[in-house]
């Protein structure tokens, strides 16, 4: 019972800092160069790892879909099941995770480091609202970069799935490229940059939220940092997954 | 680079510790279930919704051309081959890679390792090979339990969630997924779990005392996010070799 109760209690409590992280963002005064500045320093530090990560697999589902599709002499469809994958899936949930690890612990144990040493509370009675100048700078921050790294994810994951399927798998140029412009279509690129938008959104909400609780030494901040990455990845796949329903539902 | 020539340097120590020697069992043991026992249960939860979702989304994209009925044949090798290995080592790599090189690190600031060393006790023998030890061999069950999970959780997707025919899906899985590719799944679960391990405990090794606390953090950041992408890396080597 005590360990249901303390889940709920969680929930809320986060729920509750959402609510207060939309509350502050939609009023003014907005610190929008400590956004910009802390964006700059998200895609400095996520774009090798992000790329390196999601490149590989595009190449990965070529070379498995082609054994597949090589069973039906489908090999041409492979592009579209390709670019599908990738738009829709593979590379915001995989951006996203990647954000998670090398972001969202970052900004939570900068967040964290700041409380632990009770600059959070000397923000605060200097009248600066920490929630407004720390907090909300890096949900958006996460919110808008995310995407950003996903519109290159896509072009690396296609490029490595055309790569493995065109020179090395012997498809052909011209009807790959035909299947991907035919079957993929804009709605699945969007629907991939918003699921990115939402998960970005989630690793610095997170993250701000474990920041902002911690409480003890440098431990604290470390668990801060960890919690962000294990609780995002599930995060991200419990939600990928009732997206996938719903647009499943609505047929889009 | 100069990382790298430290991490060929660090491996060729540890693999050196590592079989030179039957590791302390004691060490071996809890860092055995700590790695192991410890991470079923986030295991499962996300190997169930990657599972649903494997099933789902390859359904949306299969409907397309009318070929909904190989979902099984689809879910089952993109699954066992591929999918499963490489969440299961990314997730656990992520907690337990970040345990791993947090408490080294700590051990490091406070240095506990040099006080190792004036004992004339081997660090490498001591810390290290029963940490790279325990991880290498609990990984490749993890990624047996994520398969056998993850193969349950696209069944109920498909057959309960999207309607497909139960029969058709299981007859699929039952031909085209065969003991070789849960092999080769396991076999990736032991070269991550290898190689996660070495990250962890290299980052977390790395840390120096004048980093404080900080040293801790940046270790446990470079070994999640480190460990992931070079798994993610040499599964896309292994796959290649293997099918390519």
């Amino acid at each position: 019972m005590r360990p249901i109760l303390q889940l709920l209690a969680t929930i809320g409590a986060v729920f509750s800092f959402f609510l207060d992280v939309v509350h502050t963002a939609f009023t003014s005064p907005r610190y929008v160069a400590e956004m910009l500045r802390i964006m700059a320093t998200l895609v400095k530090r996520c774009i090798i790892p992000v790329g390196l990560a999601v490149a590989p697999v595009g190449a990965v589902i070529s070379l498995q879909g082609l054994e597949i599709f090589r069973m039906f002499g489908l090999e041409r469809m492979l592009s579209s099941l390709l670019g599908t994958a990738i738009f829709r899936e593979y590379s915001p949930a995989l951006a996203s995770v990647m954000v998670a690890a090398q972001a969202g612990s970052s900004i939570a144990a900068r967040i964290g480091t700041m409380k632990v040493r009770g600059q959070i509370d000397a923000m605060a009675v200097m009248s600066v609202d920490p929630m407004r100048y720390v907090v909300v700078p890096g949900v958006i921050a996460c919110l808008l970069v995310a995407p950003l790294l996903n519109v290159m994810t896509n072009v690396l994951g296609v490029f490595s799935g055309w790569f493995f399927a065109v020179p090395l798998g012997g498809v052909n140029h011209g009807a790959f490229i035909e299947h991907l412009t035919a079957q993929v279509t804009p709605a699945d690129l969007w629907v991939g940059m918003g699921k990115c938008a939402l998960f970005g959104g989630a690793v610095g909400l997170i993250a701000g939220y474990l920041g902002m609780n911690a409480k003890g030494g440098a431990e604290a901040v470390g668990k801060a940092a960890n919690d962000t990455v294990v609780y995002t990845i599930v995060l991200i796949l419990l939600v990928d997954y009732v997206v996938s329903m719903a647009l499943l539902g609505a047929g889009i | 680079m100069t990382m790298l020539v430290e991490f060929l340097h660090f491996a060729w120590r540890a693999l050196v510790a590592q079989f030179s020697q039957v590791p302390p069992l004691r060490e071996f043991a809890q860092h055995f279930y700590q790695a192991g026992v410890g991470s079923v249960g986030l295991l499962t939860m996300l190997t169930v919704f990657a599972g649903l979702n494997l099933s789902v989304q390859s359904y949306a994209t299969f409907e397309r051309f009318g070929g909904q009925d190989f979902l099984g044949m689809f879910a089952g090798i993109g699954g066992v081959r591929e999918l499963y290995p490489v969440m299961a080592a990314v997730v656990c790599g992520a907690r337990i890679g970040a345990n791993l090189a947090a408490s080294l690190a700590n051990m490091k600031i406070s240095e506990q390792v040099e006080a190792l060393e004036v004992m004339s006790v081997d660090p490498m023998r001591h810390l290290v090979a029963p940490r790279l030890w325990a991880v290498t061999l609990a990984l490749p069950i993890l990624c047996g339990y994520a398969n056998v999970v993850g193969i349950g959780a696209s069944y109920v997707g498909a057959v309960w969630q999207l309607g497909l025919d139960g029969g058709t899906f299981t007859s699929q899985i039952a031909e085209y997924v065969g003991l070789a590719d849960l092999a080769v799944g396991m076999f990736k679960g032991l070269v991550f779990g290898w190689l996660v391990a070495l990250i962890a405990t290299f980052h977390g090794y790395r840390a120096a005392k004048k980093e404080g606390a900080e040293g801790v953090g940046v270790a446990t950041n470079r070994a999640i996010v480190h460990g992931a992408v070079m798994c993610i890396l040499l599964n896309l080597v292994i796959s290649w070799l293997l099918y390519g």
